[in-house]
């Protein structure tokens, strides 16, 4: 029981949640480093490398087409602020990393938003990001998807469903663009 | 044939414990692409011997700004209790600031000056320390300056993060006179710009 009384107020952590998808996720050992659905605690000073290379990277991707060291993700403050931002960093020469739409070349890095879409190569991540309380620790939680995450964001909104259950015509009826010249 | 590598020329002081503090600090020490550390710790590229200094302090991470052919910098700070002051600017746990061409450092006591000189290389980048008997910066707060002073040229950095490479020389550092490159703060894009002044920390050098 003293050991719950001393112990240090419990804090909620900022969790980054990772969703990979592969077009070839099956071959073998491609993820394996990887623990699903599994929450791992790391400290929010260290840098999390990415890539084929074990001994450099925390999380290591087994496919010969990811660089050694992929990117790094680190977390930081902005100033006075009391949550934690993560930062993202192309550390592959050869292949451009996508975030949402942004290209970032060799060393040039950006701040993630809340809610993204990472690319490089056939990978795809989507990052969510989760804030916490706790500034030292974070943590990260990874899953897979069968479905390419693009076609997900991608897809238009679906048409709405009424209450009655028929679909309506919605489709045909909305604006379309037309040439001045049409009229 | 070999491309010239950027070089962080970086002096060091400490106004009580003298050369002592930087006994196991290395004169020169090249790193790849990751970033460079500083602190008490055996993990620390730069190692002092400073008591009141994190494990692992501040980090000097190298990067490219978008456009930008050269290397640029931005120190985080890692230590949970000190702070640390960058050109004026004081900054807590995890904030970080992008480096100019030449900067004034101080935290646990320990006074630091960084000059880059820039090289084209991205392979790796060169940390060259020198050891400063007398100190480095008179003031720690950025100083308002006004809209019509000038910029010495030599402490701008590159546009757009790239550019000219600085003289190398440290030594307009000691000059205790006022002058405005302390209120001077790289921002994101590589210029400059007057950051807003924040409370004095309750110790001289925190």
């Amino acid at each position: 029981m003293s050991s719950f009384e001393d112990a240090d107020t419990e804090e909620t952590l900022t969790c980054l949640q990772i969703t990979l998808y592969h077009p070839d996720r099956l071959q073998a050992g491609r993820f394996q480093s990887l623990r699903f659905c599994h929450r791992e605690k790391l400290p929010s000073h260290k840098v999390v490398n990415f890539g084929r290379h074990s001994s450099s990277c925390h999380y290591v991707f087994q496919d010969k087409q990811v660089s050694r060291i992929q990117f790094s993700l680190q977390l930081f403050r902005d100033f006075s602020s009391s949550v934690l931002s993560v930062e993202i960093k192309n550390m592959s020469q050869k292949t451009s990393l996508f975030v949402d739409n942004h290209e970032l070349g060799y060393l040039n890095k950006v701040k993630l938003p809340p809610k993204c879409i990472l690319r490089f190569g056939d990978y795809q991540c989507l990052v969510e990001k989760e804030d916490g309380e706790s500034l030292t620790f974070f943590e990260t939680q990874f899953a897979w998807s069968p479905t390419s995450l693009l076609e997900e964001n991608l897809r238009p909104l679906r048409t709405p469903v009424p209450e009655n259950g028929s679909h309506s015509t919605l489709g045909s009826t909305l604006p379309t663009e037309m040439d001045e010249n049409e009229l | 044939m070999e491309r010239p590598l950027t070089v962080l020329q970086v002096a060091l002081h400490h106004p009580t414990q003298g050369p002592a503090a930087f006994a196991k600090v290395p004169p020169k020490l090249q790193l790849d692409t990751s970033p460079l550390l500083l602190g008490r710790g055996q993990d620390a590229h730069l190692r002092l011997m400073v008591s009141r200094l994190s494990r692992q302090h501040l980090s000097l991470e190298p990067y490219r700004e978008q456009g930008s052919s050269l290397l640029s910098f931005s120190l985080r700070v890692l230590s949970r209790q000190g702070c640390v002051w960058v050109n004026g600017l004081m900054l807590r746990f995890l904030e970080q600031v992008p480096l100019g061409a030449v900067n004034r450092v101080a935290f646990a006591g320990v006074q630091m000056a960084i000059c880059i000189e820039w090289g084209i290389s991205l392979e790796a980048f060169v940390c060259c320390v020198h050891l400063s008997p007398s100190p480095l910066i008179y003031r720690l707060k950025a100083e308002e300056t006004d809209d019509h002073d000038e910029i010495p040229p030599q402490q701008q950095p590159p546009p757009g993060g790239s550019g000219e490479q600085t003289s190398g020389s440290l030594g307009f550092l000691q000059d205790p006179s006022p002058t405005q490159d302390s209120a001077l703060q790289p921002s994101p894009g590589g210029g400059t710009e007057i950051q807003p002044r924040r409370e004095p920390p309750e110790e001289a050098l925190c």
